[in-house]
């Protein structure tokens, strides 16, 4: 089935089975791969992105959920990494292997887009991705510099 | 696809998609890389730069970039980093210039290591002049350890040994290459060498204050070998600008913005994908598998057996058989795979196998006469003359690494080449796996390197890159990328042996120890059965016996974050714990008295971690009710005189009355040997492995049932997130007197018995199986 998706703010044609997850669409039938597949079950999410604002899990929703609303995914954050979050991250070189990054930072963007000032608690509510290289010190001190830094 | 198509062309193609990152490595010269035909000999890409190379490791360009090649994967150690600061270092260039790419292990397998780099300069582990006391096996074509005598000499990417093993060669070859562009800029000038200097890649000539960069005799000193190579000397630490310096690794950037290119990343023209299913019990092949059943689906091409993978080529270990499905897309490869009838052919000893007949056969190996590794003193007599006697029995189960990103490998096979991309801790071993399994001679097998979304273990010593070549093999002239599942990633790979420990120690009326028996018992293949009790035993004990016992399992064991120190230091220090309980002493002054005891070279060191860490933690400062605190000394190597790592933590742990357990503070005193080449890499290693004993504490086991991986995705196999790690984290270093053994394992592995000792002070109850998770710790 052809449809249209809304992806970083382009528009993209593709052709898939409706119940595709949005993982595989937008990693091979777009061909944006900073998302990442690992566990399949929405267990872990490296898959993250953003539909109509929301962090999701993309491995384990069908892709005709996302039609019509706009996605984005770490592409989209910046091209240049120039995005306050991506700024703090690399300001606590928060990355190990760097294979989870890309969903954690999608899900700390949501965050950070709902409570501008988020506590230690909000972020271990919503930022629930797992990383086995444990960056979780540095990535937590980055979502608190990118709140500041967004909030300016 | 026609197999005519260069392989060159691929790298064109990829690099218009991916920017200057091109697989993972830094293309110099795009133009270069997008236009193969310009080199029409037919050489590698690494035989005509656009700028020759100064050496194996080191290209300048004109315009001053410097590119460094890493014979190591990043896998989120920060490898692209500290090897480059290595090189760069003796260099003495712009490290704002510093291009990282990875090296080729087909060159490698072409060329020898030139003479200069092989002598290892110094007098070992406690020379702050030399190269420590680096590794290598034997020469052995699989490359398990390494090949000696071959160009990169150390492709692999284990045992926490980048630093350790490659820092004297690396350190040379900056350095040969910085002499050789002093020796061009001498000649163009016509002035003595000595009269010149070098700093951030700008050449100086002190009498006439004449300046050149590396950029503009980089030509030059490519054409002109050094005349002495031999007489070239590295820094001492002393003489450190940049290594011992924190720096940000190089690849964050593309981390942060997802042009990162991890194996499973990686487009072809013309490449189809491979979803496989191997037999879930080690050792089970495939019977038969109905293809028709599933031909018809949406981009299913066919499907395709491979079978159990030659021991020789996955150092003895025995995986399983399996059959991939090719489709045009993963997802329906996957889709079609699932709904695939397969039968196995399984052996019904395998298939009976479950965790609790396993228990039960390390719990009667251990009862038997093992093999006795040290024996000392006298034993029994020890015992004799006892107040008072503790026993223990302690016991760790299989642990997956479960790394992120899945097994994966595309591979293109043709009658005379074989290219594979891959994240790779070993591609000298794939190389030759790709050799063994192609006919192709390993000169012309190509491993395009790419970044590896996590190892923890020599990658799970897993056979995916024999998988991929195996399906490829029987499609030749097509790419073929193979990605695991989730589910698929839990079988292919090898797991941290299941281990049993019985200590027994004899106090005295004091509290001091008098005799100490120490059995542990793995697997007879598992690694490192002996790791940490082999030499001494940490503490001192005047009569001290220790033997290894051992059964025969069909699971296949590895390397994980370690060997088998990781459990043996559960066992130790979880014993030490209690034998500090039995003596009414301080767990933190028993041990220290015990160390004073030793004459272990290092002992000072050891005690000096000790007190510092203490004293670091507000040691013996009241606590809340439902908290708790605890010590434990770390140390890799520090039984001997050798290189070593030596570090002491106090852990503080709260258990709430509902029986949740939090790491709320660790304290890290942490040694620096003669000196850490990228400190900032050193505390990610720290504050990651808290993440991974925390895990291996509390929440992670792998058990067997009908012979198979019971807990084969995260839903099963649980991953700590950041509620769970700790909220605050303090690391301080001090000197000492030899360099690092490593930092990429082994480290924080006392979480483990600090949690079991705060669960005990807390609660009362005593565990001493892991994870504590499965037990009652609740408390009133």
């Amino acid at each position: 089935m052809a449809f249209d998706l809304t992806i970083n703010g382009s528009v993209h044609s593709v052709d898939a089975d409706p119940q595709t997850p949005l993982l595989w669409v937008i990693r091979d039938h777009v061909g944006l791969t900073g998302t990442k597949f690992s566990c399949g079950i929405g267990q872990c999410g490296a898959c993250t992105v953003h539909v109509d604002g929301r962090a999701i899990r993309s491995c384990s929703v069908p892709v005709s959920t996302a039609l019509g609303k706009p996605i984005l995914t770490i592409e989209g954050v910046s091209p240049d990494g120039s995005h306050p979050i991506q700024m703090a991250w690399k300001e606590f070189d928060a990355p190990q292997c760097g294979y989870c990054q890309s969903g954690m930072i999608m899900a700390a963007l949501a965050l950070l887009n709902d409570r501008p000032s988020p506590t230690d608690a909000d972020i271990d509510a919503h930022v629930t991705n797992a990383c086995r290289c444990g960056t979780y010190h540095r990535v937590r001190q980055a979502i608190h510099l990118a709140a500041g830094l967004m909030r300016k | 696809m026609s197999t005519d198509v260069t392989r060159r062309e691929f790298l064109a193609t990829v690099a218009v998609a991916h920017g200057a990152f091109v697989l993972g490595f830094w293309m110099p010269d795009k133009t270069q890389a997008q236009t193969p035909v310009a080199r029409p000999s037919g050489a590698s890409w690494y035989e005509e730069p656009a700028t020759p190379e100064v050496n194996a490791w080191i290209v300048v360009a004109p315009d001053e970039t410097v590119t460094i090649r890493i014979a190591q994967t990043e896998l989120g150690q920060g490898v692209w980093t500290s090897n480059a600061m290595m090189v760069a270092e003796e260099l003495q260039c712009d490290w704002a210039k510093v291009r990282p790419q990875y090296a080729s292990a087909n060159r490698d397998a072409r060329e020898k290591a030139p003479d200069w780099t092989l002598k290892v300069p110094g007098n070992g582990a406690t020379d702050p002049n030399g190269g420590g006391e680096p590794t290598f096996g034997d020469r052995d074509r699989t490359g398990v350890a390494g090949i000696p005598d071959s160009l990169y000499r150390r492709m692999r990417t284990n045992a926490a040994s980048s630093v350790k093993d490659g820092r004297y060669y690396l350190q040379l070859a900056g350095a040969e290459a910085r002499e050789r562009l002093l020796l061009a800029a001498a000649a163009l000038w016509n002035v003595p060498v000595t009269e010149l200097t070098a700093k951030d890649s700008v050449i100086t000539h002190g009498p006439s204050r004449r300046t050149t960069t590396y950029g503009r005799v980089a030509q030059r000193a490519a054409q002109t070998p050094h005349p002495h190579p031999e007489t070239i000397r590295i820094k001492s630490p002393d003489q450190w600008t940049l290594m011992g310096t924190e720096r940000k690794n190089l690849d964050v950037p593309l981390k942060v913005t997802g042009q990162t290119v991890y194996g499973i990343d990686i487009r072809l023209p013309g490449m189809k994908w491979a979803a496989v299913k191997a037999c879930p019990v080690y050792g089970g092949d495939v019977k038969r598998y109905d293809f028709d059943a599933i031909r018809t689906m949406p981009g299913v091409r066919s499907a395709v057996q491979f079978p159990i993978p030659d021991p020789s080529c996955t150092r003895g270990r025995i995986f399983s058989g399996g059959v991939a499905v090719i489709a045009d897309s993963w997802y329906q490869a996957k889709t079609a795979i699932d709904r695939m009838p397969i039968e196995w052919t399984i052996p019904p000893d395998n298939a009976a196998v479950n965790t609790a007949m396993m228990q039960d056969a390390l719990a009667a190996a251990i009862a038997q006469p093992g093999r006795v590794r040290v024996e000392h003193g006298n034993v029994d007599g020890g015992f004799a003359r006892a107040a008072k006697i503790v026993e223990a029995t302690y016991s760790t189960p299989y642990l997956a690494r479960a790394r992120m990103e899945p097994g994966n490998a595309t591979v293109l096979v043709t009658n005379d080449r074989v290219d594979i991309w891959i994240g790779d801790q070993s591609p000298q071993e794939t190389r030759f796996s790709a050799s063994k399994i192609t006919g192709v001679p390993e000169q012309n097998v190509y491993i395009h390197l790419c970044h590896l979304g996590g190892g923890y273990g020599r990658n799970g010593n897993g056979p995916q890159a024999e998988q991929a070549i195996m399906i490829a093999n029987q499609m030749r002239g097509t790419p073929v990328h193979m990605l695991w599942t989730r589910e698929e990633d839990f079988i292919g790979t090898t797991y941290r042996a299941m281990g049993l420990a019985r200590l027994k120690a004899g106090l005295d009326a004091d509290g001091w120890p008098t005799a100490l028996e120490v059995r542990t018992c793995m697997q007879r293949d598992g690694f490192g059965p002996e790791a940490s009790f082999d030499v001494t035993y940490r503490y001192h004990v005047p009569n001290y016996r220790y033997s290894t016992h051992t059964t025969k399992f069909h699971i296949p064991v590895g390397t994980r974050r370690g060997v088998g120190q990781a459990a043996h230091e559960f066992y130790r220090e979880s014993f030490m714990n209690e034998l500090a309980h039995a003596a009414g002493k301080d767990p933190y002054q028993y041990r220290r008295e015990l160390i004073a005891r030793t004459s272990l070279p290092y002992k000072a060191d050891m005690i000096r971690a000790l007190d510092m860490a203490a004293e670091m933690s507000g040691w013996g400062s009241p606590l809340p009710p439902g908290k708790a605190r605890a010590i434990a000394l770390e140390e890799r190597g520090a039984e001997g005189n050798g290189m070593a790592t030596i570090s002491a933590m106090v852990h503080v742990v709260s258990v709430s009355r509902e029986g949740k357990v939090r790491l709320e503070r660790v304290d890290v005193a942490h040694d620096t040997g003669f000196g850490v080449v990228n400190p900032l890499s050193v505390k990610k290693q720290i504050e990651g492995q808290i993440a991974w004993f925390y895990n291996d504490a509390m929440l992670q086991q792998t058990t067997i049932a009908d012979g198979h991986i019971v807990e084969n995705n995260y839903n099963r196999f649980p991953i700590s997130r950041m509620a769970d790690y700790p909220p605050e984290i303090n690391i301080r270093f001090f000197p000492t007197g030899h360099w690092l053994i490593g930092m990429g394992h082994d480290r924080a592995i006392s979480i483990q018995s600090a949690i079991g000792d705060a669960i005990f002070q807390i609660t009362g109850k005593r565990f001493r199986d892991l994870p504590f998770s499965k037990h009652d710790l609740t408390w009133s």
